[in-house]
């Protein structure tokens, strides 16, 4: 038994390299996703969410939350390319799994979904405050809404939600129509972090507290500052999914019809689906992943790119940016990448023009500045990897034999000087030959 | 007191006019030339004034080519006028000598500097 097992270890140990199952930029194909659920209803409570996944080739690892064999990794290569953590009451991690080997997870460029339901453990609200996610302190609060509950619901909490990011990347080019049902505790992201994004916002009138208790105070957390959905993308372009509601996941809320309290429209299914479907593929890099090629540059004429520049010359720059489109790399199309000749501050910052088929080119003058500059790239559209790209190019100043030789403001004084030794020449034929 | 200034200036002038007519010709043409150079600087002057003094050098290079030339045909003036006591035993054509070398050198160091 022992011999086997250490046989297998050996044998998946020369495999591993092989097998290659990061998302590495060059082969992104069949992912290994560890799903840690902390109630095995739930594979079959949340199925559809979990077959729209598998559909698209991921390889489901479903795993209790609590199992004692849980790793992440293996001898120092990670077995998995993605975590969901649908576990929103567990206290501790079986295995080696806890919150910094979540957290280390994330550092490595590897994508994460994460639920809170109407109870959200220390543990979850710790990794969610590693992403920069704060939940209610109030471990009993939900959130609730008056105005703009779904009408099925009796006491406010299941919120009909539609106030999402305006993203293509993030939520797809389909608008969702019907609004969101959520039912689960609030949180707040703060407002100087610019890695975190609110997907799907509360309504200005929502708040969060305990439904079965009289309020006693004012809550906390209340209207649009509450983030029902958020997401957080690192700046290694790991893509971090927090919601504050499990059941957003869930079959009952994928099929059923909702209708927001006040409003006319009864929708049959709800956006749920849509939603959640759509936001998978984003944090799973299937939409929004964009890939650039070197930065080139040369003179106007020439091809090669030059070591040096000198002040006032024409240059064309160009860049190549693929977008990774779930199953190869298609040239982006955008029209606000832009391109910056840079030294302490940007002297040129041009937008670049794109030829549809991913290469992204402009040409301008060097300015009349020497010294060392950057061509720098700096692109974080919404829900996009930032692309952040620079390349160093000295520039010199002109060389003493390439002024322009002869001045056109100084031709009079030309002018004199030759006009004083043609007045010398002939006063001495004067002066020597008169009479 | 207006029209005896007047008459004052006049007769100055046609005094001066009269001791004038008197001088050799050979150093009027030696005026003459003196007049045109110096003429020709202020014409340089009055163009640096105007745009200016951007190539500095070579408005330098021509104001110092008119003026040398000047200051150059002075001397030879001085030289050659036999009024002169103290240039009585120079032969004009040794002073004459002189001047022409000295406008080569001075013309040689105007072009270097003309940029």
């Amino acid at each position: 038994m022992m011999n086997l097992s250490r046989s297998v270890a050996l044998i998946s140990l020369f495999l591993l390299p092989l097998l290659s199952f990061s998302f590495s930029v060059d082969n992104p194909t069949d992912r290994r996703v560890l799903v840690l659920l902390d109630d095995v209803s739930l594979k079959s409570s949340h199925s559809i969410f979990f077959s729209t996944l598998k559909s698209r080739g991921f390889d489901l690892d479903f795993k209790l939350a609590d199992d004692s064999k849980l790793a992440l990794q293996r001898y120092g290569q990670y077995l998995y390319d993605g975590l969901i953590v649908f576990a929103p009451s567990t206290e501790r991690f079986g295995g080696s799994l806890d919150s910094k080997s979540i957290a280390d997870f994330v550092d490595s460029g590897r994508d994460l979904i994460l639920s809170a339901d109407t109870s959200a453990s220390d543990l979850i609200r710790g990794i969610a405050l590693e992403c920069g996610v704060d939940f209610d302190e109030d471990s009993s609060a939900m959130v609730i809404d008056h105005s703009s509950f779904s009408v099925s619901d009796g006491d406010h909490t299941l919120i009909a939600a539609d106030d999402l990011v305006k993203s293509d990347a993030i939520l797809g080019k389909t608008k969702i129509e019907a609004p969101v049902l959520f039912r689960g505790v609030a949180h707040s992201l703060n407002p100087t972090n610019n890695l975190v994004l609110k997907v799907l916002s509360a309504s200005p009138s929502a708040y969060s507290a305990n439904p079965s208790s009289k309020l006693s105070s004012p809550p906390q957390l209340t209207g649009s500052a509450i983030s029902l959905v958020s997401v957080m993308q690192a700046r290694n372009n790991a893509r971090v999914v927090i919601s504050g509601s499990l059941q957003l996941f869930s079959d009952r809320l994928f099929r059923s019809g909702v209708q927001k309290a006040g409003s006319p429209n009864k929708y049959e299914k709800s956006g749920n689906e849509q939603f959640a479907t759509e936001l998978s593929k984003w944090v799973f890099h299937e939409r929004g992943h964009l890939k650039a090629g070197s930065l080139v540059h040369h003179r106007v004429g020439e091809t090669d790119e030059p070591a040096i520049y000198r002040i006032k010359d024409d240059l064309e720059f160009s860049v190549e940016i693929l977008e990774w489109s779930g199953k190869s790399w298609e040239p982006y199309v955008a029209d606000d990448v832009q391109v910056q000749f840079y030294m302490m501050s940007p002297y040129v910052l041009k937008t670049l023009s794109t030829d549809k088929k991913g290469m992204f080119h402009t040409s301008f003058k060097v300015p009349d500045v020497y010294g060392v500059f950057q061509f720098k790239v700096e692109y974080g559209k919404l829900g996009y990897t930032t692309l952040s790209l620079s390349k160093q190019i000295p520039v010199r100043p002109y060389r003493h034999n390439e002024y322009e030789r002869f001045i056109p403001t100084a031709y009079p004084y030309y002018g004199a000087c030759f006009t004083t030794m043609a007045g010398f020449f002939v006063f001495s034929f004067v002066y020597l030959y008169h009479k | 007191m207006v029209k005896s200034t007047s008459k004052d200036a006049q007769d100055l002038f046609r005094s001066l006019h009269s001791a004038y007519s008197a001088t050799p010709t050979n150093l009027k043409i030696i005026d003459l030339y003196v007049v045109f150079s110096v003429f020709t600087a202020l014409i340089q002057v009055a163009y640096m004034a105007l745009v200016g003094s951007f190539p500095f050098n070579s408005f330098l290079s021509g104001v110092l080519s008119c003026i040398g030339t000047a200051v150059l045909a002075v001397c030879l003036r001085i030289q050659v006028n036999k009024e002169n006591k103290e240039f009585k035993d120079l032969a004009p054509e040794r002073a004459f000598a002189d001047f022409v070398l000295c406008n080569l050198v001075l013309h040689l160091v105007i072009i270097n500097f003309l940029g």
